[in-house]
């Protein structure tokens, strides 16, 4: 839960009109389509924030965030860390 | 219902990128050579390099390396260096006869190849050699096996014309059985570039036309459909097919027809030229939008008129034309390329003639029995 995780930087992030995003992992040639909550959590993965850090953002930013929420939080960045899409900086 | 709109991206997703006008070769239906895209001049190494970093702040996620002849240019790995580095994936459009083990190699070494496609027309050195000029099947061939060996995805490309529609199954028996590729696509030499001065020698006639739809339609059978067709008599047959069996069942139209639909290309990929000129599309080099590293590629995709203009197109509806007066194929009707509709008309906002159901029947053309 202290873990701040950290996008990794050679994915490639493509933001569209409507809100939704792709991500893009150029040496696996892989994609990710990200609705608007997921862009919101996909900004805030920058080494700063916790999962529940993000959870309280989230809650500000939008007012009928359901309860379990942080376990979808936990589990989309789950599955970014899985994939190599996002990690935990490790400090020597 | 009415068809959703469809959506433009907020940069271009993909880039076509003619690194050079330069080739070696000078196959007679090449779309280079009279266009006016081709003005001599390739943009040095430098230029690209930068445009690239802005390719990259727009996120674009991958270019197709085109020429003239990619592998002319000695600085392509410098090229290829920029691309990777600035987070994209690539891939090549090359004639084959300059591909080295080495240059092979080190694009393997990259990890970001998506595919070289290399064009081969046909089985034997004979018939490949009467468009592409003597000694260059042997060395696409080579080309083509050099980067297999290394690793690299590879697709070949077949432009069917009037020396080898008649070689169209002993090509698919080189490519599919002797070679043992996964696939091969095709197209036909078009009324565009260099084709044009050689038209009559080199495109195909309605009855070699008819002969190539009911050959491809029954090798793709056959193959069980590792051979495709972007353009050219097999996505014809496939499309005209549709529209005559939709014509005869009386349907009220079919989705995504009835106005210029025919290119998606706008809505998320553009090119630029060898000389450093956006266009819409390699094919549409008329077309001027702006010099990469002097007009924001973001601005000019989002905000050129002429770009705009393209995209409106697929509102023009077919029944405003006196071309497609009367004709029961409207409904089921896309008009298709823009580019070439443009070399024969004059004009993008028009239905291609080429490519057009009506015509090509009341000129004589037939279309393949459903059964065949
Ligand atoms: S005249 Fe040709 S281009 Fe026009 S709708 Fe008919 S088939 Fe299509
Ligand atoms: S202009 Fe023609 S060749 Fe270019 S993207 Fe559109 S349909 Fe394809």
């Amino acid at each position: 839960m202290d873990n701040k995780p950290i996008i990794n930087r050679s994915i490639v992030f493509r933001e569209e009109f409507d809100e939704w995003a792709i991500l893009f992992y150029p040496d696996m040639g892989t994609s990710f389509g990200l609705n608007p909550v997921s862009v919101f959590i996909w900004k805030h993965l920058d080494g700063e924030h916790t999962v529940n850090d993000i959870l309280i953002k989230l809650r500000k930013q939008c007012e009928d965030t359901p309860d379990d929420a942080i376990n979808h939080i936990e589990g989309f960045v789950g599955k970014l860390i899985d994939h190599g899409f996002a990690g935990y900086e490790h400090h020597a | 219902m009415p068809d959703k709109p469809v959506r433009v991206t907020k940069t271009p997703k993909s880039l076509e990128l003619a690194i050079t006008n330069r080739c070696n070769l000078r196959c007679t239906y090449c779309s280079h050579f009279s266009s006016e895209g081709d003005t001599g001049e390739d943009l040095p190494l430098e230029r690209w390099l930068s445009f690239f970093e802005e390719l990259n702040q727009c996120a674009v996620m991958d270019v197709s390396i085109q020429g003239g002849e990619p592998f002319i240019r000695q600085d392509l790995t410098e090229i290829i260096d920029g691309i990777v580095k600035n987070r994209m994936r690539f891939s090549i459009l090359t004639n084959g006869t300059l591909i080295t083990d080495e240059m092979a190699s080190f694009i393997k070494s990259t990890g970001r190849c998506d595919q070289i496609q290399v064009s081969i027309d046909g089985s034997t050195s004979e018939i490949h050699d009467t468009c592409r000029g003597k000694g260059n099947f042997l060395k696409s061939v080579d080309g083509l096996e050099i980067l297999r060996k290394n690793g690299i995805p590879v697709t070949v490309r077949v432009t069917i014309h009037r020396h080898n529609v008649f070689d169209l199954e002993n090509i698919a028996k080189f490519l599919l059985e002797d070679l043992n590729l996964p696939g091969f696509s095709t197209n036909s030499a078009s009324y565009i570039g260099l084709c044009r001065q050689y038209a009559k020698e080199i495109q195909l006639t309605h009855e070699e036309r008819y002969f190539a739809m009911t050959t491809l339609l029954k090798l793709s059978r056959k193959y069980n459909g590792r051979i495709t067709g972007d353009a050219g008599p097999l996505s014809e047959v496939s499309m005209w097919m549709e529209m005559e069996a939709a014509r005869k069942k009386r349907m009220k139209n079919l989705s995504g027809r009835g106005c210029l639909k025919g290119c998606r290309g706008v809505f998320n990929k553009i090119g630029v030229r060898s000389d450093g000129q956006m266009v819409p599309c390699i094919q549409m080099p008329h077309i001027a939008l702006g010099q990469i590293n002097h007009e924001r590629l973001i601005t000019v995709w989002q905000q050129h008129p002429a770009l705009n203009e393209l995209r409106r197109r697929m509102s023009i509806s077919l029944d405003t034309f006196d071309f497609c007066k009367n004709c029961p194929y409207i409904a089921y009707c896309t008009g298709n390329c823009p580019a070439l509709a443009y070399t024969i008309t004059g004009m993008e906002n028009h239905p291609s003639p080429d490519a057009c159901l009506r015509k090509y029947l009341e000129e004589g053309g037939k279309l393949p029995d459903d059964g065949v």
